[in-house]
Order: structure tokens, then sequence, then C-alpha cells
């Protein structure tokens, strides 16, 4: 038997996959200035990228208020969708029986396109930020909870029975075991959770609100201002960019004890 | 001596179907019950929240009505062509590109950032681009549903295992036998979980197009009641599309469960 | 009536009958007995019988070892030695005191799967058991960091879990077993998820963390040289319903060492037990 021998292969270029991401964005950013400038997009469906920014720039007070507004009420919903979704799918996940009963209605639920309520919520909270809370505390929460009910499922039943043997009482099942186990689930919760909290504030405030970046999106929508069209956009972007980056440092700083969490994988 | 564990009764699943429908009873139970004791108690006029009885005649009535026949008509029409064009395109591009492990690691994390931007904000483009019409809702559809069919499609291919693979190859399958008798059942069970979610998400990006900037569907039917005030028309829309929502999504589970054995 | 000393072997029949939970001898702390135990299983109206007559008279600071093919009840009986499950007739009595519930006073359990809390240092792992207890943080890090000692862990009281390998974990389990100084201590396959090489070693291991404290020591385990290395007597099970069909007692000198691996007489021991199980593992 001949051991066949391969030549090397001619040495190709090879971009690392992040660079290749920053490269790829740099192009975007690149294209998104030349082709409007250059006439091949109207400059009304795209205006560039320095129009842009220097209609940013310009208005920057007024974004900056609406975008303080948005957050807050981002914030008090995502304290509800949260708060509740994780704390009723903790409940929900450890009682097989409302378990039981919860689950379907849930995962049911989810089909709904839960959009339609908020004409609802304006008619019955006027347009401010109380219908906007309320639209997307439900929207965040729904999501929340499914993904905390189905994460304490993934906790090895086997953490329970070995407190089992050392005579455990319920509440030190809980409170030793249970949560401390749970804590990875909570915080890909709290991620799914707040990212779809982002987007119902933000879809509540174009469709019909006073205030907020949303809205100011839509305004300037309806004057055919583009660039300032845009330029929301991108601080809606960057919010979303924030928030990624934030959970990501927190899945950083808890690495060490996620890693152990998959549980049964050997270490040889 | 130990034998093959007999099967379960057949009585059993009906059991199950039977518990299931009792659930949802149930649910719809607190809601109207729920919804009454509001009522009872005066916590909510009844401009705002008009009775269970006129809602349920408002939805028989609506129901009937050619006129909101041809709204649904038209939202079912943009979400039909928006799923065939976004599911199929997701689909291919998913695999194509989680199949190059180069490709995987460049594209994945900018199809998950673009995922959790809010796509509502793209909304004004697309009217800048298509004006308010069918084409800009389809366009808007076809783009809130691909970005979930790429992530299921990722999804799909890593559930693949290799073991399966190789054996295959190890018999001398060809490549479209490989594709064929090993990927597509492996992946049947997350394509098909796939078209569910698409389905959720394609409905969401209609209705809420509809409801932004319209002048037809049952998206800006809701916001037209809604601004006005039309309650009893307004609650009925909502348990209408509610019910027709879950009522899709629950059948396609239920094919879902019948794939579930095999599910890696 | 079987005596409390090591050396003899186990009556055939095993012992005393079932009632009265005073007895002479077998009230010593490290002595198990199991009597008349049965257990079936219903699920959903399908009735199967687990486990049959079961009789079991351990002396304390016997090694003993119950072999059985796969799914022949052998991890739940042992769940039933521990209390933790409850059989559907017959009882456990641990220390002349009958077992109904998880008592880690009188029996240590170490599972197959080490299950180590991964939030928790190997040390605190070793701690919980006492930290349950309400026992002072000084006591029990002190009581941690010696057992974790006796088990060759020093200096690696800090790794979390998926710092340590298989081995290491098992190691951990075992001294979480031992820090309430229990005087029986068992085992539900604890090397069956390491590579050969590691359980060998751990089966030395265990081995001197045996003759050193001198407990009595259940270990179940569906490998034959397994059993024939550790035990001081091996009880074989049939495949379901489990029944015992052998209990051989094992004469082979100790300190055990590989060697005897290749000695004639391990060779026949590991061939009795396989005759008894092959018999079992064609039904």
């Amino acid at each position: 038997m001949t051991l066949a021998v391969s030549t090397p292969a001619p040495r190709r270029l090879y971009v690392e996959p992040r660079t290749l991401r920053w490269i790829l964005g740099l192009i975007l950013l690149a294209l998104w200035e030349l082709l409007p400038r250059a006439g091949f997009i109207p400059s009304l469906f795209l205006p560039p990228l320095t129009e842009t920014v220097g209609a940013l720039l310009a208005n920057a007070g007024d974004y900056v208020r609406h975008l303080l507004i948005s957050l807050r009420a981002i914030g008090i919903s995502m304290l509800f969708a949260c708060g509740l979704g994780i704390g009723v799918g903790l409940l929900a996940g450890s009682i097989a029986p409302l378990r039981r009963v919860m689950l379907p209605l849930a995962s049911g639920l989810y089909a709904v396109p839960l959009v339609i309520l908020y004409p609802l919520f304006t008619a019955w909270f006027g347009i401010g930020p109380e219908s906007k809370i309320a639209f997307a505390s439900i929207y965040g929460l729904l999501p929340c909870f499914l993904g905390t009910m189905a994460g304490v499922q993934t906790i090895d039943r086997q953490y329970l029975v070995v407190a089992r043997s050392m005579r455990a009482t319920r509440w030190q099942m809980i409170s030793r075991v249970l949560l401390p186990a749970a804590i990875p689930t909570v915080l890909s919760s709290l991620r799914v959770g707040g990212a779809l909290v982002i987007v119902g504030v933000v879809v509540a405030e174009m469709l019909t609100s006073a205030e907020g970046i949303g809205y100011l999106i839509t305004r300037y929508r309806t004057m055919l201002d583009s660039p300032r069209v845009f330029a929301g956009i991108l601080v809606v972007v960057a919010l979303v960019f924030a928030f990624d980056g934030l959970v990501r440092l927190i899945e950083y700083r808890t690495r060490n004890w996620r890693l152990s969490m998959r549980s049964g994988e050997p270490r040889n | 001596m130990a034998n093959a564990s007999a099967k379960p009764p057949a009585w059993l699943g009906l059991f199950d179907a039977a518990r299931g429908l009792l659930v949802w009873a149930g649910g719809l139970a607190v809601l109207f019950g729920a919804w009454q004791a509001v009522l009872s108690f005066g916590l909510m006029p009844p401009e705002l929240l008009p009775p269970i009885g006129d809602v349920l005649a408002t939805a028989a009535d609506l129901a009937s009505r050619p006129d909101f026949q041809r709204h649904v008509g038209v939202t079912v029409a943009e979400v039909m062509v928006a799923f065939v064009i976004a599911v199929p395109l997701g689909i291919v591009l998913g695999i194509a590109i989680a199949e190059s492990r180069y490709w995987s690691e460049v594209l994945k994390p900018i199809v998950f950032l673009v995922f959790s931007i809010p796509k509502t904000i793209f909304l004004p483009m697309f009217i800048l681009a298509f004006g308010i019409n069918f084409a800009q809702k389809v366009g808007f559809g076809v783009f809130s549903t691909i970005f979930i069919v790429l992530i299921s499609a990722f999804s799909a291919l890593d559930s693949v295992k290799s073991d399966h693979v190789r054996v295959a190859r190890a018999y001398g399958a060809t490549p479209a036998q490989i594709a064929w008798r090993v990927y597509l059942p492996s992946m049947a069970p997350v394509l098909l979980e796939a078209v569910r979610l698409a389905m959720i998400f394609n409905l969401t990006g209609i209705l809420l197009a509809e409801m932004y900037a319209s002048r037809a569907g049952l998206g800006q039917l809701i916001a037209n009641w809604g601004e006005n005030f039309m309650l009893r028309e307004l609650l009925a829309g909502i348990l209408l599309i509610a019910a027709a929502a879950i009522v899709f999504n629950e059948t396609v589970r239920w094919f879902e469960a019948k794939c579930e054995h095999w599910r890696t | 009536m079987a005596i409390a000393s090591p050396q003899k072997s186990m009556s055939a029949n095993g012992g005393p009958s079932a009632k009265s939970p005073l007895r002479v001898v077998a009230s010593a702390p490290g002595a198990v007995q199991v009597d008349n135990l049965d257990h079936t299983y219903n699920v959903g109206g399908r009735v199967t019988k687990a486990l049959e007559q079961i009789k079991l008279d351990i002396a304390p600071g016997r090694f003993v070892v119950i072999v059985g093919p796969s799914g022949c009840g052998k991890s739940s009986l042992l769940m039933m030695m521990t209390g933790l499950v409850t059989p559907t007739a017959g009882s456990v009595y641990c220390g002349g005191l009958p077992m109904t519930a998880p008592d880690p006073d009188r029996v240590g359990v170490v599972f197959q799967e080490a299950s180590l809390y991964p939030w928790l240092t190997a040390q605190d792992n070793v701690e919980f058991p006492l930290s349950l207890r309400g026992v002072p943080k000084a006591e029990r890090a002190a009581r941690a960091r010696d057992k974790l000692a006796l088990v060759g862990l020093k200096g690696f009281e800090d790794r979390y879990p998926h710092e340590l390998s298989g081995g290491m974990k098992q190691r951990v389990s075992i001294a979480r077993g031992l820090v309430q100084n229990p005087p029986i201590l068992m085992l539900d396959e604890p090397f069956a998820a390491l590579d050969e090489q590691t359980r060998i070693s751990m089966g030395d291991e265990l081995l001197r963390i045996w003759e050193q404290t001198g407990k009595t020591v259940v270990f179940v385990t569906h490998s034959l040289t397994e059993a024939a290395y550790l035990a001081d007597e091996i009880i074989v099970m049939s495949a379901r319903p489990g029944r015992i069909i052998d209990r051989i007692d094992v004469d082979l000198p100790r300190p055990r060492t590989y060697a005897m691996m290749s000695t004639p007489r391990f060779a026949e021991l590991r061939e009795r037990i396989w005759n008894q199980i092959k018999t079992q593992a064609g039904s």
C-alpha cells in the first residue's frame, strides 16, 4: 500500500473571519457614502453616509432627548418583562403540573402577532409612555418566560438527587441548588427579553406615539427628511449594538461559571 | 426473561389530546373570566371594554362581510407571497453559508446581530423604495422572515450528525444520495419548525407594515379601528387573528411532533 | 446469624428475617441488611417487576461489589439502599436502623456522574453537605480539606469542576461522600464514565481509602474485572427482574495488585461471574 504524499497546496490568502467582517462593514459604509453621491441610488431613498451623520450631529440634542425617553421606557419594560418572565418561568419550570398547563398555552400564544394589541393599549392608555410600556412588557415577557421554563428543564436532575442524598430540605434545594444552576438560563433569558423589549418600544413609538426615537423616525419620514430618518435609524442600531455589547460583557464575566455548566462533559 | 415493554394503550393518545384541549379551554375561561370581572367591577367603562357577547357577535358579523373578507384576502396574499419567497431563499442561503466553515464564521455573527435589530426601523426605507403598496409589504415581509429562516437553517445543518454522514459515505453513497437520504430526514424536524417560526415572523412583519402605512389589509383595519375607538371591531379583529394564528401554529406543531422521534 | 467480622464469609441465605430492628449483631454501625426486597414499576398501566426477593447481609468493614448485566436493577437496588427510593416491598437496614430516607450520617453516596455543582469550587462542593446542616465555616473548611487530602487532591481545593479531569471529579465526589464520616459508603458505577487507565488507578485509590478508613463499601458495577479486583465478596445479579444468582467470596490476598489480574485465580473468578451473566444476557 503506497502512502499518498500530498504536495503542499499553493498558499492562498487567508483572512481571519473577524477581520473579514470588519472589512465587509467598511465596504458597506463606503458604498453607503459613494453610491448615493454617484447617483446610483436616489438620495431620497438612501442619503450619503456623511449627510446622515451630519444630520445626526446637527440635531444631537433632539436625538439624545428622545433616546433618553425611549431608554426610560425600555428600562421599565425590561423590569416587567424579564422580572415576571424569569420569576414565573423559574416557578413554572420547577413545578411539573404548573409547567404542563402553562407550556402549551405560552407556546401557543407565541404564535399570535402581538403588534395587533398595540392599538388596544393606545385606545386604553393614550399615546403616552404607559401604552408603550404595557406593550413592550408583554412583547418581551412571553419569550423570556418560555426560555426560562425551557432552561430550567436543562438543569441536570442529578443535582437535585445529590442534594436529596444529603437530606437537603425543600427550601435548601431551591435556594442552594436550583437557583445557582438556573443562572445561565436566566442570563440568556435576559438577553432575549431585553432585545425584544427594545423592539417593542421602538415599534410602539413608530406606530403611534408622541415621543421617543421611533416617533422621531416616523416624523421625519412624513417630512421626507431622509438624512434625519437615517440618523434615527443609526441611533437605534447603535442602541442594539450597545445592548449586545453589554450582554457580551456579562457573558464574559460569568464565563468561568458557565463553562462548567455544560453538564456531563468529562474533561479527560 | 425480560421482554420488551408492551405498547401503551391506544386511549392514551386520545387522553393527551383531550387534556390539551382542556388546557386551552381553561385558558379561555381565565381570559373571559377576567374580562367579565373587569366589566362587572367597573374597572373599565364598556366603551373601552365592550362585553364579551358584543365582541363575539361582531366577530361573527365581520367574518361574513365581503369587505372584511377582501382585507383578509389582501393580508393572506401578502403573507403567502412573502413566505414563498423568503423560506426557500432563506433555506438555500442558510445551508450554503453553514456548509462552509469559513463563511459560517464570518457571516453567522452578522446574521445574528441584524436579527436582533428591530426591523421596523427599516420600514420607511421600504416605503421610500416601493411606495405604499403590495410590493412594499411583501418586501418587508421577506425582510422580516428571512433572518429567522437563515438561523433555523444554520441550526438544521448543525443537527445533522457527522457520524451519520460518515456511515453513508463508507457505504458508497453519492452526494445526491447523502443529501436526500441523510441530510433531509435529519434536518426535517428543524426545518419544519423553521416554517412555523417563519410564519410567525412573517405575519407579524406584514401586519406591522399594514398598521404603519397601508391602504388595505387586516393591519390597516386594526390600526383604523384603534384610532377611531371602535373597540368592538378592534377586539373582534384581535380575537379572530389570534385564533387563526394559534390554530395554524398548533397544526404545524402537531405535524412536527410526528417527526419528533428522530430529532437529535 | 452473621458475625460482624470482616473475614467471615456471608451465609447463603442472608441474615435474620424481617420485622424487628433490634438485632444483636447487625446493629453494628457499619452493617447493612436488605430483607426480602421486591420492587415493581407501574408506568401508564404497565407493571414491570424490577427486583425480586433481594436479601443481603453485609458485615461492617466489608467491600462488597454488586455486578450484573445492564438493566438488571443494580443501580435501583443501590438507590433503595441509600434511602433515595422506597421499594414496593421489603426493607433496608443500615446500622440496624431502617433506611427510609437518605441519611448522610449513616450512608455516604457517590454517583456515576460526579454531579459536582459547577458553581462551587472543589472545597465548597465537599463542604456542601455540612453547610446544609449549618456547621460553622471554620469547621467545615477543615473537614473538607482533610477529606480532599485523603483522596489525594491536596492543593486542588480552589479549582472549579470544569478545571478538573473526570477522575479528579470523582475523587471530589468521594470526598463529599466521606465528609460526614458515615460508616458506610455506597458507590453507583462511579468509574463507568472514565477511561480504562483512570479506572484502574481510581480503583487502587478507592481500595487505599477503604483500607485507611475501614468503612463498609457497597460498590455497583457492570465490569467483571472491577468486581474481581476490588471485592471481598461479589454479588451477581440476573437480568430483569433482578435476582441474586450467585455470591462469591474473593480470596485473593490484600493489598490487591495489578499483577494479580493475570493470575489463574483471577481468571477463574471472572469466568465464574461471566458464566452466570451470559446466560442472562440473551434473554
